[in-house]
């Protein structure tokens, strides 16, 4: 098992009422494989999700990116900083 | 607030903070003896919007994945060196939390020698790549409600 730490900001964070989750993954995963699997836990997050930026490991990520062991992985919007 | 001291002796700060920033101290920090010039950019909480219909702000609400976004700070400064390379000093730093009309909330300051060696440019560059990168966002909160300004930007994997 792959447990990793997911936080959130801004407008997904007030959606989820909470900062961080720690969640077990399979082993290898994708980021792609890590949406799905989320969405199946947090329907509710789903319109949240159509525009989510995915950075693991502080470094922006793909759909394809592989989640490394216990991975600290940001869920948020596109950013709106200055 | 980091102050990173490269190799070749030039200045690069970056911060995020909750306090005012101190335009002051921090030019003092990116000013070499060979400095004669500094472009500086600094953007501010707006009390009246039009996008569409007039729009009031009673306060901006901004927040940060710190570590990662003084991680991309440093990104954009260091991308700022790859192409302006007569940059001597540079600062970036973008201030959270509840901010009201008329505070300064992001500043971006390039040195050089002087005026004509594309630091303008550089500074410009450094906020413009500052809204798309580094992960920040912000509130807004009007007598209507609240809003949570989003971006357009969509960095590409490992960008």
């Amino acid at each position: 098992m792959n447990r990793v730490k997911l936080l959130f900001f801004a407008a997904l964070r007030e959606r989820m009422g909470t900062r961080t989750l720690d969640l077990d993954l399979p082993a290898g995963l994708t980021v792609r494989e890590l949406k799905a699997k989320f969405l199946d836990e947090y329907p509710e997050m789903s319109e949240s999700m159509k525009s989510v930026l995915i950075a693991v490991n502080r470094e922006y990520a793909s759909d394809e990116t592989l989640i490394p062991l216990n991975a600290e992985i940001g869920l948020f919007p596109p950013v709106s900083g200055g | 607030m980091t102050f990173d001291m490269q190799p070749s002796g030039l200045p690069t700060v970056f911060a995020i903070t909750e306090d005012e920033i101190d335009l002051n101290a921090l030019l003092a920090r990116i000013t070499l003896v060979s400095t004669g010039a500094a472009a500086i950019f600094t953007g501010m909480v707006r009390g009246e919007t039009k996008r569409g219909e007039e729009r009031q702000t009673e306060y901006l609400e901004y927040e940060a994945y710190i570590p990662m976004a003084e991680e991309k700070m440093k990104q954009v400064a260091d991308e700022i060196r790859a192409q302006w390379s007569a940059v001597e000093g540079i600062a970036i730093v973008q201030r959270i939390g509840k901010l009201y009309p008329r505070t300064p909330t992001v500043l971006i300051a390039c040195t050089a020698a002087h005026r004509d060696t594309g630091v303008f440019e550089a500074a410009r560059y450094g906020i413009d790549r500052l809204k798309e990168i580094v992960p920040i966002w912000k509130k807004e909160v009007s007598p209507d409600g609240e809003l949570w300004i989003e971006g357009e930007y969509a960095p590409k994997a490992g960008e």
